[in-house]
Formats: structure tokens, sequence, C-alpha cells
């Protein structure tokens, strides 16, 4: 008897350190205005340290340092001073996650605030772990919309203030809202834009061969054969990347059913109104595998077309290796470093069309709340703003280097300072903002288990030739949870 | 291999003999030769430029004139990206990170293999089988629970009386060092009791018993016998723990959340090549400068492992 | 930050750990000035950073005292509890007067916390009088009615200590924009509830009583069973914070009364006893740190993943066994379709040849010494060799997740477990043994994130009309460039070789007549590849594929890509990490071995070989049993390589990515548990056969 109380007794002398730390909860939970506010200007010296850093520009730095001076007064009476939002996204090299953090800093200057961004490659599985832990950021980046819907089913995400999307609805098309619209609610506002139906070629190498740039489907396959009967390679295709290898395939897949069989289509397909084993899919795989294994078709920097990095598919670009490339606006980071861009460097087609409908296929991130507070919101408002998609776009083409290089960011907000882009993004932007048909990359917005999962890994089978296109399919259509 | 020497007969010639008794020597350093080979391919890399590396490879740098085709470009960058904190604070969270995380397992692993290999109680087999089978877990699928634990407490809900009860406060950890801590710590438990028992119980039986009659207490036993002793063994796990610590990825990341300022030097390497491996070409730089350090931690221990100190570390 | 004075507090904290920690880690050593200083720079050290990386969270600097107060606070109270426990035996009065003291202590220290009563500070100052005086007297008194009147009393007394000061209003607090209700502890008591429980509860503790063999006297287990009773009427039942200050001063006496009087019907316990009290109560006090942790993190998560593996992706609808067969219905994880190719496959055959010729040596070779079997050298490599050949193709032939995670298993724990014995023993003494050492350990030092990028340039392929970029495939294409040529360097090599088995068939003739024939036959078996590579030499090998039209071009290896073999270049990564680890291990083993063993293994004649077989071999056989252990458990999980460089496409998938990706990625959580349930189920019997294997050894 004793002996059982005494063990007892000491499983309760451990609790104790529990309860010494109960013992003053509730009383510290709150934070201390005056401890953020000191963080805070560190924030903007760092701003300030950042920018002198990275620039030539002077203005930049002069705006910043001003403001810097005004914290003071405005701290007094703005209600979001002292407040802190942290931000976590998949961008994550330092010209990306740097530019978005000094964009962020500049609001977060004018209004007293901190905003921490914390970019992070596995930035898709991480999310799941933190949302399903109930330790999730206050906004989150996403890239795909297919989660952003799976979030607001859990409830997770909160949906936005009708004055925010006033905000949004004021900067940005319709085709891109739509993306962070679930079952009819509004729960994330877009934040970048990436344009797909793209490909890269070298203008100069075209006029030595007399190619001219073709409008049609039909003009680029009778380019592609006339390219193999003069001896050049044609397409430069690589889809490794890792634990993602086979989006790049992926890619020409939903831009051909696009342009095949039209967004109704399309839609269906992503919605698996249709399955994925279709007839049409079937046609339209074999066309592409048809163009890859053509012999003398391809080059291939790794060996093979599954074991080439996506990004390597730029230096043969430039050194002759092969003459087109298809792959989205943001492979401008994957040149060689110091390539021209524009006629007499590298310059980009778009991606015909087989009808003359011109649809696009685009990608990108939208931004979405997890914290419901004025802040957050604020700090969500800012988003939609040109000023944001303007301080970003400044900042991440410094970032490359300033001047006339291409930052690799495009913004979906209409309202954006085209001037501020060089010629060639500028082009960019003129398609995705007058392109009748926008669809985002189908796989962002299948299943994860289909769109991060089998869509990759059964296309890169049927790319290595270890299964037939119609194994490939039905393996899809068996794993669509 | 060592065993083919010595037993070369008169039949062979001396000259035979002696190369025959070289041959271990020989073996032994092929080995270190491929062992080394990759490690050395990533550090000429890391002075090459993200062209060089992707067209030639790096053993033909002496043939392509090394002054105009080595550079300290890589490191520059990687040191001096600084959008989210610059890699020395990274790799100073990773010490913080790795050194509570190595020292607060030690410690509690240590009394409770004292307890199973020389406190006689009920159950104690049965007990010591239970814990270490737990090695077994995979630690992934306790990520979740563990983040709801830190960033919410931990409750429990009585079935048909409808009770909520506390059993941890929310002490609001997740995003912070220690849940990392804390979380290393449970998972290298079960490890950690097993090898520290293995040594601990092979102790000399007479020791204790001479201690008992002097009248030292088990506390007292402890501390002035058993942890001196046990000096090799500990050594052995902290340099395991460390390095395991060290170069985790997944729980940091897991555990930190958002907390980006917080991350250790393996999270902020990864997150620089960026989400489309922009940058990939900076991970070779970045890799050797984060493996450093524990290279160091290493040489510095080395004597632990070659001299012998570390003798007997295991035993059955 | 807010505020000097709390800086001051913190840094004043940290010091005070950093000497403790110093002054610890002297207490075991000799008396030397040096080590004294090194302990405390290194408590310093050790207490500067663990105070910076609580401060680098810029939270809140509560949190930094909190952490600082509970490793403090924690010490405390392991070395008190320590203490208390050694005054058990001998000083009994004083061990129950503290221990009375004590729990009470926790026991409103805990309710203060919660917030359940007013003026909590006298309130526990009362309390640990009345417990302590209470504990003194228990632990004096011996008779027996007087023991009951007193437990009962001091029981009643602090129930209405803690009941009078409840707190009778709502309390709110805000925790990051979520407000909590906290409702006061006033149970909404029902009369008849209360003592139908108490009846209930007095009924159980006498029938446990009876079904114990009614030993003793039925008055303990009755009060024992009718208290509990008494507690779960009073404080479980009702709705709490709807009741009356009365009910709560009922519910709390009875409680206090009902304990007092349980334990006041103990008798003072004989010397033996305390003492079995003593070591047990250390035995746990020993063992609650660790235990606590592996309950937290390992023991309870994994009873949640159980609980999951039940049901349906989102952990809502019970499935039952539905993701458990599911699992072996993907093909991916589970597929056995082409378990026919096994016989068909060449490496097979030679495997199991190669298997069956090295068994059959060494049973000769065993014959002649006496032995039913001896492996030399040569025999055990044969032999081994064809039996991964042989595992080899059996797993090339079963595909998917769970194939794959026992085909690493196999590979890496032999090859790394060979490969690490035999570094450890080629440097045993040999000259550059550190060198050689930490060479082969490096790779541990380096992260996962950096092995990838390390072997990704070891396993690159680049297209073929291009120089090579990495290690493997430029060796690969120059050999095949190499056999093709036909050139000087073709033939210096062919030479080579050639003259090379030829030395080596020269010395094994000599060696057999010499009646060595361990070294004849070993160097007969390395000469025969020889011949073979030759051989292949000439008919071509390497990387180059002939076209249609005649024309020979480049061919390279896509090592990472190409199933099922790539799952071996994998594999490889983690030998080349682990092999340091398994090294370091059997390295200090072989070093304990006495070296008066093997001196008189040899004078009895025995080589060098023999001494290695039958005196190191069996006196390091435990510490084989824990590296064996460790490194199955340890593949079993293996994660981070496939994560790192295939992500599992390509059929290299194993179980632990697997599972990462079904509960992660996709959010399927019933699946994901499943899988982690498998691993576990898995590797349990080797866990225990080899625990249960060592701790018969050890007695």
């Amino acid at each position: 008897m004793k002996g059982k109380l005494i063990r007892l007794l000491s499983l309760m002398a451990a609790l104790a350190l529990v309860a010494a730390a109960c013992g003053d909860d509730g009383d510290d939970t709150s934070a201390t205005p005056q401890t953020v506010v000191v963080t805070s200007v560190v924030t903007e010296t760092e701003v300030v340290t950042e920018t002198s850093i990275v620039t030539e520009v002077v203005t930049e730095t002069e705006v910043v340092t001003e403001v810097v001076t005004e914290i003071s007064e405005v701290m007094v009476e703005n209600p979001l001073a002292g407040t802190t939002v942290t931000v976590f996204g998949p961008e994550s090299t330092d010209a990306e996650a740097g530019s978005n953090q000094a964009a962020l800093d500049i609001f977060a200057a004018q209004n007293g605030m901190t905003i921490q961004y914390t970019g992070e490659r596995s930035f898709s599985d991480l999310i799941n772990a933190q949302a399903a832990g109930g330790n999730p950021p206050d906004i989150a980046v996403f890239p795909q919309p297919g989660k952003i819907a799976d979030f607001a089913r859990e409830g997770w995400l909160l949906p936005i203030p009708d004055d925010v999307i006033a905000t949004m609805e004021a900067n940005v098309g319709e085709a891109w809202t739509a993306f962070g619209n679930v079952d009819g609610v509004q729960y994330a506002i877009p934040q970048k834009a990436d344009l797909k139906s793209l490909v890269w070629y070298r203008p100069g190498a075209f006029a030595a061969n007399g190619y001219t740039v073709p409008t049609t489907w039909d003009d680029l396959k009778a380019l592609t054969t006339q390219m193999i009967a003069d001896g050049n390679t044609p397409w430069c295709v690589g889809i490794e990347s890792g634990g993602a290898t086979g989006w790049a395939f992926t890619d020409w897949v939903e831009d051909m059913t696009l342009r095949h069989h039209g967004a109704d289509f399309y839609d269906e397909w992503v919605a698996h109104s249709i399955p994925f084993n279709t007839p049409e899919m079937h046609a339209i795989w074999t066309e592409i595998l048809d163009i890859w294994n053509t012999p003398g078709a391809v080059y291939a920097e790794g060996g093979t077309i599954a074991s080439t990095g996506f990004g390597e598919n730029g230096r043969p670009l430039v050194d002759g290796d092969c003459m087109m490339h298809r792959q989205a606006s943001f492979f401008s980071a994957f040149f060689p470093e110091g390539t021209a861009f524009g006629p007499d460097g590298i310059d980009v087609f778009y991606f015909p069309s087989v009808s003359g409908d011109r649809p696009v296929l685009g990608a990108g991130t939208l931004v979405a709340a997890f914290r419901d507070a004025p802040e957050v919101w604020a700090v969500m408002e800012y988003y939609a703003t040109a000023e944001y998609a303007d301080n970003r776009q400044r900042f991440q083409n410094l970032s490359k280097g300033g001047g006339a290089v291409l930052s690799g960011f495009l913004s979906p907000n209409r309202n954006a300072d085209l001037s501020l882009y060089q010629p060639i993004e500028q082009s960019f932007l003129e398609i995705l903002f007058n392109a009748e048909v926008v669809r985002f990359d189908g796989s962002d917005l299948m299943p994860a288990a289909v769109g991060a999962g089998s869509f990759w890994t059964e296309a890169t089978s049927a790319v290595n030739g270890d299964k037939t296109v119609q194994e490939a399919l039905d393996a899809i259509e068996a794993s669509w949870p | 291999m060592t065993t083919l020497s010595r037993s070369a007969g008169p039949g062979l010639g001396h000259r035979t003999y002696a190369f025959l008794r070289s041959i271990p020597t020989w073996v032994l350093w092929f080995l270190v030769l491929l062992w080394t080979i990759p490690t050395f391919g990533l550090l000429v890399n890391s002075f090459r430029t993200r062209d060089a590396q992707r067209t030639s490879g790096w053993w033909e740098t002496p043939f392509q004139g090394v002054a105009n085709n080595l550079t300290l470009d890589n490191y520059i960058d990687i040191l001096a990206a600084g959008s989210q904190g610059h890699l020395w604070r990274a790799l100073l969270n990773s010490l913080a990170i790795a050194l509570p995380a190595t020292v607060i397992p030690i410690a509690f692993a240590a009394f409770a293999a004292y307890a199973f290999a020389w406190i006689d109680f009920k159950g104690r087999e049965w007990l010591f089988i239970a814990t270490v089978s737990l090695l077994a877990i995979p630690a992934q699928m306790s990520l979740i629970p563990l983040l709801q634990l830190y960033s919410g407490g931990g409750h429990i809900t009585l079935p048909f009386v409808e009770k909520t009860l506390t059993l941890f406060p929310d002490l609001d950890l997740a995003g912070r060092a220690v849940s990392v801590w804390l979380t290393h710590t449970g998972f290298a438990m079960p490890f950690a009791i097993f090898l520290l028992h293995n040594y601990i119980s092979g102790l000399p039986k007479d020791i204790f018993e001479s201690a008992v009659i002097d009248g030292a207490d088990h506390f007292k036993i402890f501390w002035r016998l058993v942890i001196p002793l046990s000096v090799p063994v500990l050594a052995a796990f902290a340099i395991f723990q460390f390095l395991w610590t060290y170069n985790d990825y997944l729980i940091a990341v897991t555990m930190l959340g958002g907390a980006g300022q917080n991350f250790p030097a393996t999270a902020r390497i990864a997150a620089l090549a960026g989400e489309f491996g922009q940058a990939e070409h900076l991970l070779t730089a970045g890799a050797f400068l984060s493996t450093l350090l524990p290279i160091i931690v290493f040489f510095a221990l080395q004597r632990f492992f070659v001299t012998g100190i570390l003798a007997g570390s295991v035993k059955g | 930050m807010a505020g000097v004075f709390g800086v001051t507090i913190n840094v004043l904290m940290a010091l005070g750990v950093a000497g403790g920690v110093g002054l610890w880690i002297d207490r075991g050593g000799r008396r030397s000035q040096v080590r004294r200083i090194l302990a405390s720079v290194a408590g310093v050290v050790l207490g500067g950073l663990t105070l910076w990386g609580i401060y680098a969270s810029d939270k809140l600097e509560t949190t930094a005292q909190g952490v600082v107060v509970s490793i403090v606070a924690s010490a405390l109270i392991f070395i008190v509890a320590n203490r208390l426990f050694d005054l058990a035996p001998d000083r009994w009065a004083v061990f129950t007067t503290l221990v009375g003291g004590s729990i009470t202590l926790i026991v409103f220290v805990l309710m203060w916390g919660n917030r359940i009563f007013d003026q909590p500070v006298l309130r526990t100052v009362v309390a640990i009088c009345i417990g302590a005086v209470a504990g003194y007297l228990l632990g004096t008194i011996c008779q027996p009615l007087a023991r009951i009147g007193i437990g009962a009393l001091a029981g009643a007394a602090l129930g209405l200590v803690a009941a009078s000061g409840i707190r009778t209003v709502i309390l709110q607090f805000q925790v990051e924009q979520r407000t909590f209700d906290v409702w006061p502890m006033l149970p909404n008591l029902n009369i008849g509830e209360l003592i139908l429980s108490t009846l209930i509860g007095a009924v159980l503790g006498v029938a446990v009583w009876a079904l114990r063999g009614r030993k003793g006297s039925p008055i303990a287990p009755l009060i024992w069973g009718a208290t509990l009773g008494y507690a779960v009427g009073a404080w479980l039942m009702p709705r709490i914070g709807t009741g009356t200050k009365t009910d709560a001063y009922i519910a709390a006496i009875g409680l206090g009364l009902g304990l007092g009087a349980a334990i006041g019907l103990t008798s003072i316990p004989d010397h033996v006893t305390r003492g079995r009290i003593e070591g047990s109560a250390r035995a746990f006090i020993f063992l609650i740190p660790a235990l606590g942790f592996i309950a937290a993190t390992l023991i309870i998560p994994t009873l949640r993943t159980l609980f999951l593996s039940f049901y349906d992706a989102r952990g809502e609808g019970y499935v039952g066994f539905e993701n458990y067969t599911t699992v072996f219905g993907i093909p991916n994880i589970f597929n056995v379709e082409d378990w026919t190719g096994i016989f068909g496959s060449r490496l097979f055959w030679v495997g199991a040849v190669l298997l069956v010729v090295g068994v059959v040596m060494a049973v000769v070779v065993g014959r002649q010494s006496g032995y039913a079997i001896s492996f030399s050298p040569g025999s055990g490599a044969l032999a081994s060799i064809g039996a991964v050949f042989a595992i080899f193709a059996v797993f090339a032939a079963l595909r998917g997740t769970l194939f794959n995670n026992l085909w690493w298993v196999f590979t890496v724990t032999v090859v790394s477990a060979t490969a690490g014995l035999a570094i450890a023993v080629l440097a045993d003494r040999s000259k550059g043994e550190s060198v050689a050492k930490s060479l082969i350990f490096m790779p541990m030092a380096i992260s996962f994130v950096g092995a990838g990028v390390i072997w990704r340039f070891m396993y690159l392929a680049r297209d073929p009309s291009k120089p090579q970029t990495g290690v493997l495939n430029s060796l690969w294409v120059g050999l095949g460039n190499l056999s093709l040529s036909r050139g000087p360097g073709f033939w210096i090599a062919v030479v080579l070789v050639l003259g090379l088995a030829a030395w080596l068939a020269g010395l094994a003739m000599r060696a057999w007549q010499a009646g060595e024939r361990g070294i004849g036959a070993g160097s007969a078996i390395c000469a025969l590849p020889l011949v073979w590579f030759a051989y292949a030499l000439w008919q071509g090998i390497g990387g180059y594929k002939v076209l249609e039209n005649g024309q020979t071009v480049a061919s390279t290896i896509t090592f990472t890509q190409e199933s099922p073999f790539n799952n071996v270049w994998l594999m490889l990564v983690l030998i080349w990490i682990q092999t340091g680890f398994t090294m370091v291990i059997f390295s200090a083993a072989i070093k304990a071995v006495p070296a008066e063993l093997i001196e008189a293994a040899r004078v009895d004649g025995a080589t060098e070989s023999q001494a290695f077989w039958r005196v190191t071999i069996p006196q390091i056989a435990p510490t084989i049993g824990v590296v064996v252990t460790t490194l199955i458990v340890l593949v079993m999980k293996v994660f981070d390589i496939v994560k790192v460089m295939t992500n599992g496409n390509f059929g290299t998938q194993v179980v632990a990515n697997e599972m990462w990706q079904r509960a992660f990625t996709e959010l399927n959580f019933g699946l994901g548990s499943a899988l982690a349930v498998l691993l576990f189920l898995a590797v349990l019997p080797i866990i225990y056969m080899n625990i249960r294997r060592m701790q018969k050894a050890a007695q």
C-alpha cells in the first residue's frame, strides 16, 4: 500500500514543473507594445542598408529613409503600429524572397508595424503540417489554387472581408481573382503571375536559317520537321525537377488540351467530370510524345528527357544546341548570366493555338490569411494594390542587377506601372491581361494525390517509355481520390 | 585481410611476402580515397561558377587554368544573402538548436540507463524492452501531434463524463528553438538509453557493491561512479546526437514553421537554392560551409575515437 | 527589451545556470585548475547559447525566464526528490513530514495555477503547514485509531482551506485573439448520485480485495474505493461551475476526509520495507524525465497514428482495415506480379552458384581444421557476394515500396556493417590510422541536403555528345572509348590486366604447393574477374552504343532513374554516410579485445586469420548485435536520401517517404498512418529478438 502511494507521490512531484508553468500564465500572454516598437525600428534600418547595398538608384534609399524618420509621428495614431504579421511562402532565393520582404517592409515602415516573410523550398508540405498542427502563419503564399480550396473547405482559411475584395477587384482582373474563389467565397488574392504558353528561341538563329516564327499549330509542326531536315535540333526538352520531376510535361499536356479542346473541356478535365483516361487525353499525350520521340527532334542536356533538369535547357538554347524551348515566363532566371533578351539575344513567341482562339495557360501565387486581425487584412489589402506590384518589381529588378534585366516577376495587377518592366516583359503582361481564355496550370488545381503526385510520376514513366500512354493514363485515373 | 600477412609460408618469396603484408594498407587507403572523392568533388565545385559546374567535370579544373577558373563568388553570394537573415545567424541558430538538443537527452538518458541497469524494480526488463522498441517508430508521424502540443497545449477529453483536462499547458512553444530541443530529446531517448544501458550495465559489479558497503546511495553512486566511468560512451553519443541534430532539416522547419529568423543552416541553405532550383549552384558552397563546423567538432574530438578512449564504449 | 531590469535578471539567471553547469561538470573530474576553468567556460558558452536561442525567437522574454526557471526548477526538484528519498530508510519521521508538506504544496500550487481559489499564497502556506504536521504525526504515531483520526482531520482541514476560497465568478482570458472562459470550480452536486457513486466505489474496492485473495483487512480497500467513488460523484459527474459554495464545501471536505482516512489506515513500515520504498521510488525518479519525454513525443503520437490508421483520409469516418488492404492493393507499393522473373534472371543464378561454391569451400576448409564450417576471406567474400547477387535478383523482380524497403535494409545493413568492420580492422594500429578513420567518418558530418548535392555530381549524366560532368558517367564513357579505340591505351590496359591475372595465378599455384590453401584459393578467385575484365574490354564494355548504321556513339547511364537498380545507387549514398558510424563503433570494440586472448590463440598455433575469426569476432559479437540492430532500425526508416534524390520517383519509393507523401502532401492521414503502423510492426520483432538475445548473453 505504502509503496504504491509513494510511487504516486513521486509522480506528482514531477508534475510540479507543470504547476510552476501554470503558475502565472494568462498574465503574460499579451504582447507589450513597447517591445515591438523597438523591433520595428530595427527592421527599418535593415531596409536602408539592404537597398544601399543592392542599388545605385539613390532615390529608393531616400524614400525609405524619409519613411523611417516619419515613423515616430505615424505610430501614435496608426492602429497598425506595433503589430506583427508573418508571411510564409515558397519563394526562397535571395532575389525573390528578398524583394518580397523589401516590398513588404515599405508598407510596414509606413505603418510602424513589422512584416516578416519566410520562404522555404518545401513550402507545400510544410504548410500542411503547420495548418494541421495548429501553428499556421498569418498569411501564406500559395502556388496552388487546389490547395487553397482544400484549406478553405477544412475551415483553415478565412474569407476575405468586403473592403479588401473591393480593392482587389479594382486592381486585378476577374480571370485571376477567380483562382482564389472557392465555392463562391473569396479566400485568396493573386500576388504573382506566370505566363506558361511561351516558346523561347534565338531570333538570330531563326534568321540565319530563314525560319519564321510560327503562328499556328500546323506551322509549328512544319517548322519542327523542317529543322530536323536541315540538321538542326528543334527542341530542348527536360522534365527533371527533383521531387517534382514530370511537371514540365504536364505543362505541355495542359497547354495542348486547352488548344485542342477548349476551356470548357479543360475545366471539366481538371474537375474530373471527364475521366483522366479519355481518348482525347490519349491523343494529346501521344501527339506530344511523337514530337519528342522523333529522331533528331530533341536535345536533352542530361542524356535523356527525364534526366534533364528543366532548368538546364537555358544554356543549350544559347549555345545553339537546339532552336526552341517551351517554358514559362519565369524561365528567364535560368539562362546563363549575361544573356541578352530581345531580338538580339533570346526572345519568346506565343505557343501557337490550334483554332486561333489564343488561350493562355498561366500560373502564379495567391495570398490567403489564417488569422483574423486588422493588421493581417491590411497586409492582404496591400498585396492587392499596385504599390505592392510596383515596389516588388522595382526591388526584384534591382536584385537581378538593375536596368535592362528580366526580373522574373510579373504582376497580375492591371494598374501596375508597365514602365518598370522590360519590353519583353511588357509583352508578357499584354498577353496576360488581354487573353480571353486564361486557365491556371491544371496540376495545381487537381487534388495533390494527382496534381503533385501521379500526374507527374506517370507522365515521367510514359516519357521514359517504362509505361505505355494508356497504362500511364489508367494509373492516374485510378489514383484520383 | 591483415589476416593474409604473417601466415605466408616459407614457400613464398620474401618480396611476395612483403607485398602481401602491405596489401591491407593499400586496400585501406584505396577505400579512404573512394570515400573522399565525392566530398572532394563538392569542395572543388564550390569554387566554380554555375556554368563551369554544368559544362565540365570538377576534375578538369587543373587543365583549365586555375586562375581564371576558380572563383569565390558562390561563397560571397551565400554569405551576402541576407533577405531572411544571414547565414552566420542561421549557423548560430543551428548551434543553439544542436547543443541543448545534445546535452538534454544525455542527462535524461543517463539517469534512465542507470535505473534500468542497476536498480532493481518490478517490470524492469519489460519496461526496458518497451522503451527500446520505440526505436522503430517513424518520427515523421509524431510531428503533427507534437506541433499541436506546442502550439495549443495538451488536453484530453474524458469519455462519457465529457470533461476536458489539461495535461500540458499552452506554453506557445511552436516557432522557438525550445520546441526543437524538446522534440529531438524525445526522439533521441530510445537510442540514447539503448546505447548508454549497454555500457553502464557492463560496468564491473564489485565497484557498486563496495560503494553500497561504504554507505553510498544510488544518487551518490550515479554521480561519483557511473558518470565519470561512462565518459567514453557519453562522448560517443554526444558526437552522434550533435551531428544528427545539427544536420536535421525536417524537425526544425516543421516546429519552427514561419519563424524563418530561427531557421538552422540546413533550412536556410536549402531555401537559397530556390523554389525551382534557380540558384542550385550555391548549394555547393552552402553545403561545405555548414559541414565545416561538425568537421571541426569531429576533429577536435577525434582522439576519443582513435586513441582508444572510446574503447569498449559498446559492450554486450 | 522591456527594460534593463528584465535583461539583467535573465543574464544573471543564465550565468547562474552556466556556473551551475560548470561546477556540475567539474564535480566528476579531478581537482585540477585547468579542468575547472574549462568546465566553467563550457558552462558559460552553453548557457549563453541557450539564452541566445531563446532570445532569437524574438518572442516575449518571459519565455526566457520561463525556460530558465523550468530548467533550474526541474533540476532542483530532481535533486530534492533524490535527497528526500535518501531520508526514507533511516529518518522516517522527517521523511513523512517533508512528503506531507510537498504533496500539499504540489496539489495547492496546481490549483493555484488553475486559478481555482482566491488568496492563493495564504491558502498554500496554511495547507503546507497542515500537510507537514499531519505527515510528522503519521510518521511517529503507531496507534491505528489515532492515525485514522489524524489523517481524516488533516484531509478535511485541507478540503476546507481549499473550498473556502473557491472563485465564484467566471474568469475570461485571451490568448491570441481567442477568448477562453474558465468556469468556477463549483460542482452542481446531486446528493443521490454522490451517495450512489460512493457506494459503487466501496463495493468495487471490496470486490478487488476479494478477487486479490482477501489479504489483510477489507477496511482499507473499502475506504479507498469509497473515496474514489466519492471523487467521481463529486467532481466528475456533476456540471462544474453551476453549483453553490455549499456544494464545493461538501465535495472538497468529503474527498479530503476520505483520502486522509485511507492514508491514516496504513501503519509505519519496518526498515526493510522502507528500503524497498526507497529503491522503487529512486528507479522511478531516475526514469521519470526520460519516460515523460518518450510518452509525449513517441507513445501518445503513435497511439494517435494507430487510431488514425482506421479512419479515412481526414480522420473523420471509421473505415476499419480498409487503409491496410489499400496499401497492398496499390501496385506502386506492393507488386509481386513478376515473381517468376527471379528464376529467369542471370544475376540470380550467378549469385546462387557463387554462394554454393563459397559455402562448399568453407565446409571443406572447415573439415580440415575440425570445424563444421570455416570461412576464409576468399570463401567468405564469395559466399556473401553470391548472396547479395541472389537477393538483388529477388528484389529486382518483386517491386514496390515495401520490397524496396526490405532491399534497403538488407543491402545497407550488410554492406555498411561489413565495410565498417573491414575498415576498422585494416586501420587498427596501421600508419595514419587517425587520418584514415577521420576521412571515412567525414560523411557523417554532412547533411542530407549536402549529400544530395555531392552525389548529384557523382551520378550526373549529360547529352552523349557533350563531355560528361558526372564522375561515374565520365568513367563509364571513358571506359567505352578505351575499349573501342584499339589504340595504344587499349593494349596497355589489356596487357596490364592480363599480366596481373597471370601473376595472381602463379601466386595461387605456389601458395597451393606451399600448403597455403587460403591464399591460393583467394588469389585464384581474384584472378578470375581480371580475366573476365580483359575479355570484356576486348568484346567492348563501357558507355557506348552502336547505332543501326554501324556508327558508335557515347551512351550514359542515368543512375538515379534506371529502375530497379537505381535503388542500389541510392543505397550507396547511405552506405557512404553510415559506414563511418559502424567503423567507429567496431574500432572501439576491437581495441577493447584483450591482447592476451589473441596472443594466447597465436601461441596455440592459430594463424592471424583464425585468430580473427575465432577470438576477435566472438569477442565483439555483442557489438555486432548493437550495430546491426541500430542499422536495421535506421535503414528501415530511411527517408531523407530518397526524398532529396528522387522523391520516390522511378521505382525508388520507400515506406517512410511514401508515408510522408500520403500524409503531408496529399493530406491522406489514414493511409499515411497505416503505412507508419506497418513500418513499426515490421521493425518490432527484429528489435525484440535482438534485445532478448543481448539480455540473455549478459546474464
